[in-house]
């Protein structure tokens, strides 16, 4: 019987947490960052997908669901980047986190989003958002939005601590201001550069920083490169003189590879968020590399 | 001067055309051409519209199988998705399947889900494929087969386990995934060409006499009348990329031809999924389910057996492959078996859009037969299912 009632209390034990923090789940790992560093000790925080993921292609798993049956707040990029959260919220049944709740976060709210379609838009374009281009994390200034929206999330759901998350997104927004100069200054001898991204994704970032992206190995989002595709991509950079090819860490590199060797353009292999690559461990990082990569 | 009034006349006569516009219609330059059928605008309002389409093409060595070397549509199923209320949504899929001779139009699922009824518990009332076992809950065309394992068709009949009624389901705070689900069900009896009479004089046990109705052989065996069943799933993740989901499954009904056969039935089943993601796009299922069918009839009990162990492997965001072993006995009183060795390849296109051959030997207790698919099926619009 004593057995008995320790193994419920140790189960007990093992399912309540110990700090009362709001526990937030959020759709990826810059995310994670963006709460953790709005939030501090107030929150715990878990991404539900890593940085070494295609966030078009992660698929929805009972463990997830387990961790978002428990969740105070969910956060997520929108635009249907991350849809398929949408089935595990359904599945753990917890109304904090659902579509209109308090601790339902989406931090596209606020951002200027780029290419929303004007027209009906169909499966003959490839994949394309209906919302818009959802790559908004890549220009960091949209990450100042980003927390903001955090920010007013965790208010909602913690209002006594109000002016402590207000304070955090305030020396977040004043670190970033600072390293966005920083980066600015070092891609400012490449701006205007030409380049050729793997997926439609580096829009923001393009736009961000002054390049000009001239193709993409995707003929269309989400359509795999065909070899009339890939000589096409290489006429376009000998015509345009693109100067590097950008690929995801996920994303399969033989076509890539063969443009980069028939035009001479370098092919950088580049995180888009924390964890694409190990050593990229903060949402700074992420610009770090890429900045760093790019102004070579 | 004539002209003139002439011209004035013929202007004010042709209002629509040059002076006037009609009120809520507006004058503009077009600037792009207006699109065709099939790529009109969306209001915002209409629920999530889908049509998924599967074409299949079949070949066999079997010259009694009267569905072989024929290319025609196997299914079209239209959905209409979305929230009725906040935490409530409604799923309709209505599918115009091919059956024996013909297509017949039929409700797939009708189902309205209550998301939160409180913590934890969910539930959903309507048309379903129950979710017992792994693949019964899934549409054909979310399968990664063309076929579906025969201990499926066995026990379940040609469309799995549909039932009307209504599940609640559980998630039981535990530090790993645990689901408990309950369901009542109500699914029809089989139409039967055995007349009343047809009965005949067997020994029982003790070794009396008895008269019982005559069980006809058929291939359309399934659970039928009030249908109960629950279901257990458990899913461990051993690391961030390796996930073991374990399910144990009851049901408790009566044979879809009870009136003639007067067969009470049981199942029980156990089922178990292992699924590891190496890298972004790649990954392996090796997933079984088994199932066992308790018969009691008038003249003793059948005790039947079946299962299915499939190993996929998908090795980008395009292609997977697979070989599946089937085993199943059938639900009649004269046993045979079957066992099924299959292999299939899919391309990919998109979520709803694939490619996929599959070729099949199956021995039906002797007697064997080669049969191969290639299928193409299609999905138009936002198309959804419950996490599987």
């Amino acid at each position: 019987m004593k057995k008995i009632f320790l193994a419920i209390t140790g189960l007990a034990l093992w399912t309540v947490p110990a700090v009362a923090a709001i526990k937030v789940m959020t759709t990826t790992t810059d995310l994670k960052y963006l709460v953790e560093r709005v939030g501090g000790d107030k929150v715990s925080v878990e991404s539900i997908s890593s940085g070494d993921q295609d966030l078009h292609f992660v698929e929805p798993k009972p463990s997830m669901v387990v961790k978002l049956r428990r969740a105070d707040m969910l956060v997520r990029i929108g635009l249907d980047q991350d849809m398929w959260a949408d089935s595990l919220v359904a599945a753990a049944r917890n109304g904090k986190i659902v579509y209109g709740a308090p601790g339902y976060v989406d931090t596209s709210v606020g951002i200027k989003v780029l290419q929303v379609p004007t027209k009906k838009v169909d499966a003959s374009m490839g994949d394309i958002h209906i919302f818009g281009n959802p790559h908004y994390w890549l220009d960091p200034d949209n990450s100042a939005t980003m927390a903001g929206t955090i920010k007013n999330g965790l208010c909602r759901l913690d209002p006594s601590n109000a002016g402590f998350y207000a304070a955090n997104l305030e020396k977040y927004r004043a670190e970033l201001a600072l390293k966005v100069k920083e980066w600015k200054e070092k891609m400012a001898s490449v701006k205007g550069m030409k380049i050729v991204t793997y997926h439609n994704s580096w829009l923001y970032f393009a736009q961000a920083f002054g390049l000009e992206i001239v193709e993409n190995v995707e003929p269309k989002p989400g359509i795999p490169p065909s070899p009339g595709h890939i000589n096409s991509v290489i006429k376009t950079i000998k015509e345009k003189g693109a100067k590097y090819i950008i690929a995801e860490t996920y994303y399969p590199l033989k076509g890539p590879r063969m443009i980069a060797e028939k035009t001479g353009a370098g092919l950088l292999t580049v995180p888009s968020s924390i964890g694409g690559l190990p050593e990229v461990k903060t949402y700074f990082e992420v610009f770090d590399c890429l900045v760093g990569k790019l102004s070579q | 001067m004539k002209r003139f009034m002439i011209l004035l006349l013929f202007t004010a006569l042709t209002p629509c055309a040059i002076a006037q516009e009609t009120e809520g219609f507006t004058t503009k330059i077009i600037e792009t051409a207006p699109p065709p059928q099939g790529m009109r605008g969306t209001p915002l309002n209409l629920p999530d519209i889908s049509v998924i389409g599967v074409f299949n093409g079949y070949i066999s060595d079997d010259k009694t199988d009267e569905s072989r070397n024929k290319l025609e549509f196997d299914e079209v199923e239209t959905a209409f998705q979305g929230y009725i209320y906040p935490k409530m949504k409604a799923d309709v899929f209505l599918a115009i399947h091919k059956h024996y001779d013909g297509y017949e139009a039929e409700i797939c699922e009708a189902k309205m889900s209550f998301l939160e009824v409180l913590p934890g518990l969910s539930a959903q009332a309507g048309k379903i494929h129950v979710d017992f076992g792994r693949l019964n809950k899934s549409h054909s065309h979310h399968r990664p087969m063309v076929d579906q394992p025969s201990v499926i068709t066995n026990f379940f009949g040609d469309h799995g386990l549909v039932g009307q009624g209504l599940a609640l389901s559980y998630l039981i705070p535990l530090p790993f995934y645990a689901e408990i689900q309950g369901g009542a069900w109500t699914v029809p009896e089989h139409h039967h060409d055995v007349g009343e009479g047809n009965t005949a004089e067997i020994l029982d046990i003790t070794g009396s006499t008895v008269t019982v109705p005559i069980i006809v052989e058929s291939d359309e065996f399934s659970v039928a009348d009030k249908v109960y069943t629950g279901r257990l799933l458990t899913s461990f993740a051993f690391g961030p990329k390796t996930e073991m989901m374990v399910g144990l499954n009851a049901l408790k009904g009566k044979g879809s031809h009870y009136t003639h056969h007067q067969d009470n039935v049981k199942i029980t089943g156990v089922d178990l999924a292992l699924k590891h993601w190496p890298s972004a796009y790649k990954r392996w299922t090796f997933q079984n389910e088994w199932f066992h069918l308790a018969r009691k009839v008038p003249a003793g009990n059948l005790n039947r057996d079946g299962g299915y162990s499939l190993v996929n492997y998908r090795w980008s965001k395009y292609w997977d492959a697979g070989v599946r072993f089937d085993y199943s006995e059938n639900a009649m009183p004269v046993i045979s078996y079957e066992r099924v060795y299959s292999a299939m390849l899919t391309r990919r296109l998109t979520e709803t859009t694939h490619a996929r051959v599959q070729y099949r030997h199956k021995n039906l207790y002797g007697e064997k037969a080669n049969e191969g698919w290639v299928q193409m099926s299609f999905g138009i619009g936002p198309h959804s299912h419950d996490l599987e």
